[in-house]
């Protein structure tokens, strides 16, 4: 983990791809540790009548999988120093398995002189952007203490 | 009825967050992350931390306490309310076992065809009053007689 970060990177570098899925069961383990509880996220017949094609997850639960691809890259997930999306499409969360896969990668988009280094991410439902605008600035290792 | 835009500006009272170290477990599990600085001291320590940290989201929880109080204030219930963008800009990361204070205030208000977009800022800051987080979110609410629509979070 540490080795790919201190090497040296480039802007265009992808330097992370993971697909996470989202099930029901992960949006009720997420109601129930952020609070957010709005109906629209695990009841079917609320998200049908505001006009949803079914339930949908939360989007700070979409933010939070794909900051999981920075602080997985990065390993202290205190190095992300700026980071912001804009929920750009509803994420609909079957009501099976499987869940919903969600694409999330991250490239270089600036390697500052102060050791920062500014991402964009790429956040994706079959082929369609569900956030946009995605950004992050994080730390990289050199510039932190040591690990054990 | 949209919302008067004199309101800009308010500032509401500064919540109270305690940051525990159960709930920084319990939201890690919920998002599936097994990052051990979330629940290992020494892991955290490793990084120069003094304590276990929290996931870069975790922090909106004591936002969205002041967004609750915003949105009383207003009259509006958060089924009409859809998140539109959101902005962390990090200080240093959430002491574990102490209280933080979030203050939010109303920074915009704009109508866009029958909707308000509200532009909402919380600085979230330590018992000493040093900055810990820097939230930016918009937040777009639909008119109180519509079903239906857009809604996507």
């Amino acid at each position: 983990m540490t080795e790919r970060v201190t090497e040296q990177l480039v802007v265009g570098d992808v330097v992370a791809d993971h697909m996470y899925w989202i099930t029901r069961e992960n949006l009720v383990r997420y109601a129930g540790a952020s609070g957010d509880f709005n109906p629209i996220h695990w009841n079917e017949r609320v998200a049908k009548s505001v006009g949803l094609p079914g339930v949908i997850a939360h989007g700070m639960l979409t933010m939070a999988l794909a900051g999981r691809l920075l602080t997985d890259w990065l390993g202290d997930p205190a190095a992300v120093v700026e980071y912001g999306v804009r929920f750009a499409r509803p994420v609909v969360v079957p009501d099976d398995d499987v869940g919903v896969a969600v694409r999330v990668a991250a490239a270089v988009t600036d390697v500052r002189d102060d050791g920062l280094v500014a991402l964009e991410l790429t956040v994706k439902v079959d082929e369609q952007k569900v956030l946009t605008q995605a950004r992050a600035l994080c730390r990289l290792p050199a510039d932190r203490p040591s690990q054990p | 009825m949209p919302i008067d835009p004199s309101i800009v500006g308010r500032v509401y009272p500064p919540q109270i967050y305690e940051v525990s170290r159960e709930k920084i477990r319990e939201f890690a599990e919920a998002i599936g992350d097994a990052n051990p600085a979330y629940v290992d001291t020494a892991a955290a320590r490793g990084y120069g931390h003094a304590d276990v940290v929290a996931p870069p989201t975790f922090v909106m929880i004591p936002v969205m306490n002041g967004f609750d109080l915003l949105m009383k204030d207003l009259g509006i219930e958060f089924a009409r309310v859809v998140h539109v963008d959101q902005r962390f800009t990090y200080s240093q990361p959430l002491p574990v076992g102490s209280r933080v204070e979030a203050t939010t205030r109303l920074d915009g208000v704009r109508a866009v065809a029958g909707n308000d977009l509200l532009k909402i800022r919380t600085e979230v800051r330590g018992e000493d009053g040093s900055d810990i987080c820097l939230s930016e979110a918009t937040l777009l609410v639909r008119p109180e007689d519509s079903d239906g629509g857009d809604a996507s979070d």
